[in-house]
């Protein structure tokens, strides 16, 4: 039972650096819900301020079409110039000094009557964000062609229907739920398995790097302490955190959400919905064994470096290894099934957007729990076995 | 009581470390750092163990508090086989370092707690001899005050403690007085000789000659991992031919 004083000692030791808490408490449970709340905030002001942008855009051959050019030149928040030549045009655009150019062809008003294809230019610069301006341009012709065709089909005395052939309507059976789970599910998993390697990350520092930097590793080495003891005392304690941690993100998001007003009511009544203690409980035994295998891994690593420098230098790339496999669970068209349910982290992703959707299936689920706990057996032997060999202990 | 026979330790070198040791490894991947030693320490008495930095001396200390596992020869620490019976060897053992080994986020009274839960210590026994050793060592008045917060020489006390809190047997200090100033080494120095007057057995690693003749009863003497004199210090006097310890251990060693 000696780890179990081992385990004391380490949380007083951890709760009483900063830092970690940090990592551990602060970050994941305020910084994240400000980071999103943010972001949307953000992004919606800069969308309203695109919508109400005074766009400026060059109205070329106004005297062939007089109807598009007055109804252009009567829209709110247009600026139509007629004075530019055509050649100017594009170095204008691209310069920023025009959003876009409407160039109408000498033979427009003849194609019209003949009941041809009339041609039309529009330059316009792609990288503006929120294509305002081609939006923009593009109600007002829509407008114009629907009237037009409107007014042929009359002439030719057809009716609508000639050229709507099929009536479709599409029923989609997949529940909000189930859409919301693989639309956006993908994501959150993404967060706390993220936040619950950071959470594991710095206390596998301090426990492992941390001990040999300090000389008190020998300390615990020659106490009536095993090895065994010595590994499950700090394994527990940083897996602990790393679990909190994730808990945190999770909770911290969608503590978040309710804060935001940005979000549609329908869509966070959803959430709330989704969210029941029951599916949070269900993603947290998906956390339990992911943080168990980083833990492991983590104090196996730690306790192979010299210093806390050096184990910092080897762990930071993991970051990495670890976001590969969390975002190619948010791709669409990658699902739970016999070998991705196998492959840790990305099993923990996909399962979990299946919890969020509602729609487990029991047979991957367990292949899913079997590779977790497997693996994270796996990480505690090798990390057991990293402390009981003399060469990587005493490596300095 | 420490008895050492016929011990040996080879450390397999990788790549790297075959390249920096130069041409000597070349063609072997083995390095014995400890060469076939055996010597015996006392209950009451001091053991000195010394050499040249890179002799085998730390090595040897680790093996005996079963940090390291040998890889032939055996160690029997109070009775106890160091490989079988490793616990109990290290429940009779205090050890410590030049370093204070301290955890800075706690405080004295923690540390000496943990090091005591650690040994199994009842809490009855545990404050009983920790406000002995807080009051002789004069600690009260920093007993609860975090580490890091704390003098250099606050700090060494507090190692002090950690290390014999259990009332440990056998003592091993692993160079305990390098890079320390008079003051704080003096503290240590002071540690060794109550160990002795208590009764314990005690080996302690230096190269510094000044600390064998202040201090030891008995003296072994390693050199790249082989043992070159074990005897008692007024035995080594005796047999010395040169005026000093340093030239004495220079000559003993450059003669092999």
């Amino acid at each position: 039972m000696k780890f179990l004083i081992i385990a004391k000692k380490e949380i007083i030791d951890i709760t009483r650096d900063r830092r970690t808490l940090f990592m551990m408490i602060a970050f994941p449970l305020l910084l994240m819900p400000v980071m999103i709340g943010s972001m949307l905030k953000i992004t919606s002001s800069q969308a309203k301020k695109a919508s109400l942008k005074e766009l400026k855009v060059a109205f070329i051959g106004q005297q062939f079409a007089p109807n598009l050019y007055n109804a252009f030149s009567s829209l709110d928040k247009l600026i139509i110039l007629d004075q530019i030549p055509i050649d100017s045009v594009q170095s204008y655009i691209q310069s920023e000094y025009l959003d876009a150019a409407i160039n109408i062809n000498p033979d427009y008003q003849s194609n019209i009557n003949n009941n041809s294809q009339a041609k039309i230019n529009i330059y316009y610069k792609g990288t503006d964000s929120f294509g305002t301006a081609k939006e923009r341009i593009q109600m007002v012709f829509d407008q114009f062609e629907k009237n037009i065709i409107k007014l042929r089909m009359n002439k030719l005395d057809l009716k609508p229907d000639v050229v709507n052939a099929y009536n479709i309507e599409f029923n989609d059976v997949a529940s909000k739920q189930e859409r919301f789970g693989k639309l956006a599910g993908g994501w959150l998993p993404y967060v706390f398995i993220l936040f619950g390697f950071m959470g594991a990350m710095y206390p596998a520092l301090d426990l492992g790097a941390g001990e040999k930097e300090r000389g008190t590793l020998e300390t615990i080495l020659s106490s009536p302490a095993s090895r065994l003891d010595i590994v499950l005392g700090k394994f527990i304690i940083i897996m602990s955190a790393a679990f909190l941690t994730a808990f945190l993100a999770l909770g911290g998001i969608l503590i978040g959400i309710q804060q935001i007003s940005e979000i549609p009511s329908d869509l966070l009544i959803l959430i709330n919905e989704i969210f029941t203690i029951k599916t949070i409980a269900l993603i947290m035994t998906l956390v339990l064994p992911v943080s168990a295998f980083f833990s492991a891994a983590l104090l196996g690593l730690s306790i192979y470096a010299k210093s806390f420098k050096e184990a910092q230098s080897i762990v930071a790339p993991l970051n990495i290894v670890i976001i590969f496999p969390a975002v190619i669970g948010t791709l669409p068209g990658i699902e739970l099934n016999a070998i991705t349910s196998l492959i840790p982290i990305l099993n923990v992703s996909l399962a979990s957007k299946d919890i969020i959707a509602g729609v487990m299936n029991p047979v991957y689920m367990t292949e899913v729990y079997l590779s977790l706990f497997g693996f994270a057996a796996l990480s505690l032997y090798w990390c057991v076995r990293s402390f009981n060999k003399e060469s990587t202990i005493f490596r300095n | 009581m420490i008895d050492v026979k016929n011990l040996i330790k080879d450390f397999t070198l990788n790549k790297k470390q075959r390249k920096e040791m130069g041409d000597k490894y070349k063609d072997t991947k083995i390095l014995r750092a400890v060469d076939d030693i055996s010597f015996e320490c006392q209950p009451s008495r001091i053991f000195g163990l010394l050499g040249p930095n890179g002799a085998g001396k730390t090595t040897t200390l680790r093996m005996i508090a079963t940090m390291l596992k040998p890889t032939s020869g055996s160690i029997k620490v109070a009775g106890f086989d160091s490989v079988i019976n490793g616990q109990d060897v290290r429940s009779q053992i205090g050890f410590m370092t030049g370093q204070t080994a301290l955890y800075d986020r706690l405080t004295p009274t923690e540390m000496a707690k943990y090091i005591a839960d650690l040994h199994g210590m009842d809490n009855a026994k545990f404050n009983k001899r920790k406000e002995h050793l807080f009051n002789i060592l004069d600690m009260n008045s920093f007993a609860d005050r975090r580490i890091a917060r704390l003098s250099t020489g606050m700090k060494q006390k507090t190692s002090i403690v950690r290390t014999i809190i259990h009332d440990p047997q056998v003592m091993v200090f692993d160079e305990p007085t390098s890079g320390l100033d008079v003051m704080t080494s003096r503290a240590i120095v002071d540690l060794i000789r109550a160990c002795k007057e208590e009764g314990k057995t005690v080996i302690f690693s230096t190269h510094r000659m000044g600390e064998v003749n202040q201090l030891c009863d008995d003296i072994a003497i390693i050199y790249n991992g082989k043992l070159f004199y074990n005897n008692s210090l007024d035995q080594f006097k005796s047999e010395m031919t040169k005026p000093t310890f340093e030239e004495e251990f220079i000559y003993r060693v450059g003669e092999e």
